[in-house]
């Protein structure tokens, strides 16, 4: 029976519309949203890559990769497409979380279940992994709700009981982080591990007077200035600048971020020029104070969390316009392992 | 019951130059007359900018060596968390409104304070 693995990232455009519209209502409503891209690097891994490997280890040789909208729904033809080339059962995976799933063993359950649309939840809800049988790729309408099962659909759902958080809450986030830099998941840094739990990423300067407190991760090429003090728990990712005398503790700095001297970053999430509380779920605006803001990209420093750069940097092949339906608004991409 | 003459200041976020030397001259005259505890509100402020944080750490240097206490009622989760970035929370109490900064114990010890020093003056005049 013929197998097909389709990856759905949310849209980058729909992100940022969102982030847009929500951070000018940011201040009159104090919202609490993830405003980050799901392809951010986390102690700079891709997640996107981890689900690569574990689709890969179930014996596809390739997998199409999608952006949705954030109502996760496609059209009902992308899948018709599928069936129409033969696929006769369908992986779906909605980038939403990290899970150490054994998919040999989701399939395994999905046979024996017989559902024709078998999700994976664990005991928090749907984490965004599902199998469709044949029958299951025929739409009904004009759009299909492509990764989640309706919940009064009668299928048994597969019930995971490993290791997994979603990656869009910033505190779930957080604390994948922590486990990572613990080993308490399967997650490691990726960098150099320069004394016990304090790993440092190629390029990253800091100064002689920063205080790096384990356990602890700074990405590649970001700049730790004077007396700045880093840690504990804490991921500075690539590209970063942490002023003078700034701390960051139990807290994430996304890539491309910088951080003003003085400050005291505890227990929040900083994406360029803003700042997810964990503890309160307020979003702040850092740029009106000078306090952080978005560092530009320059194209030498260009990383790889673009689409066609991770799929280079792990030496694959990839190539465009072979997927069902491709639209202007779903662009498919079918991506060799 | 409170007897103390609090000194509420309403901060001139977003506002001009003069509205913001208003009110660095009105706290340094609550904080050299009166000696009660000033609240300076920010509830009317959305966000804060980087004047506005210029300001309030003004206010700080004012207060610092003094006994009157400077209190600062964030007034939204957005200000509370800015006081916290910036440091300012750990040099001033920040409160998200001027009800829970009443009920701060330094100041309610005040006002038990107040409340026995002027029942024992009216102690002669009742006997």
């Amino acid at each position: 029976m013929e197998l097909a693995a389709v990856v759905v990232v949310p849209a980058t455009k729909d992100l940022r519309l969102s982030h847009e519209a929500q951070t000018h209502a940011a201040a009159a409503s104090e919202n609490a949203r993830p405003f980050y891209f799901p392809r951010m690097p986390i102690l700079g891994n891709d997640v996107l890559r981890s689900w690569m490997e574990r689709i890969r280890k179930l014996g596809l040789r390739s997998l199409w990769l999608s952006s949705s909208p954030r109502d996760e729904s496609v059209d009902g033809s992308a899948l018709a497409e599928f069936a129409r080339q033969g696929v006769e059962r369908l992986l779906v995976i909605q980038l939403k979380a990290y899970a150490e799933m054994d998919l040999a063993d989701l399939l395994r359950f999905h046979c024996e279940s017989r559902n024709p649309v078998t999700e994976a939840e664990d005991d928090r809800g749907q984490l965004g992994v599902c199998l469709r049988d044949h029958l299951a790729l025929h739409p009904k309408g004009d759009k299909h709700a492509f990764a989640s099962a309706p919940p009064d659909s009668g299928n048994i759902p597969y019930q995971f009981r490993g290791y997994a958080k979603r990656i869009l809450s910033a505190r779930e986030r957080q604390e994948l982080v922590g486990d990572g830099l613990t080993g308490a998941c399967a997650m490691r840094p990726l960098g150099t591990e320069i004394r016990d739990q304090v790993w440092v990423g190629e390029g990253a300067n800091l100064a002689d007077s920063v205080r790096v407190i384990g356990p602890t991760y700074i990405g590649a090429r970001t700049i730790v200035q004077a007396g700045a003090t880093i840690g504990p728990f804490a991921s500075v990712e690539h590209d970063c600048v942490v002023g003078c005398g700034t701390t960051v503790e139990r807290s994430t700095v996304l890539p491309y971020s910088y951080l003003a001297p003085g400050l005291l970053i505890r227990h929040q999430l900083v994406d360029g020029g803003y700042l997810e509380d964990l503890s309160w779920g307020a979003v702040a605006d850092l740029h009106p104070a000078g306090l952080g803001s978005r560092i530009q990209r320059r194209e030498s420093r260009r990383q790889a969390f673009y689409e066609s750069d991770v799929l280079l940097r792990a030496g694959k092949a990839f190539t465009r316009d072979l997927a069902p339906s491709s639209t202007a608004s779903q662009p498919w991409l079918r991506v060799q392992l | 019951m409170n007897t103390i003459p609090w000194v509420i200041l309403p901060f001139p976020c977003g506002s001009s130059f003069a509205d913001r030397r208003g009110l660095r001259k009105d706290l340094l005259i609550a904080l050299r007359v009166s000696g009660s505890p000033v609240i300076v509100d920010l509830s009317s402020c959305g966000t804060l900018g980087h004047e506005d944080i210029d300001l309030l750490l003004e206010c700080v240097a004012q207060a610092a060596g003094r006994e009157t206490k400077v209190l600062f009622v964030a007034g939204s989760r957005v200000n509370r968390v800015l006081l916290e970035v910036t440091r300012i929370s750990s040099l001033v109490p920040v409160f998200n409104s001027v009800r829970e900064a009443l009920a701060y114990p330094q100041i309610a010890a005040e006002n038990d304070d107040e409340v026995l020093r002027v029942s024992q003056f009216q102690k002669p005049g009742s006997a």
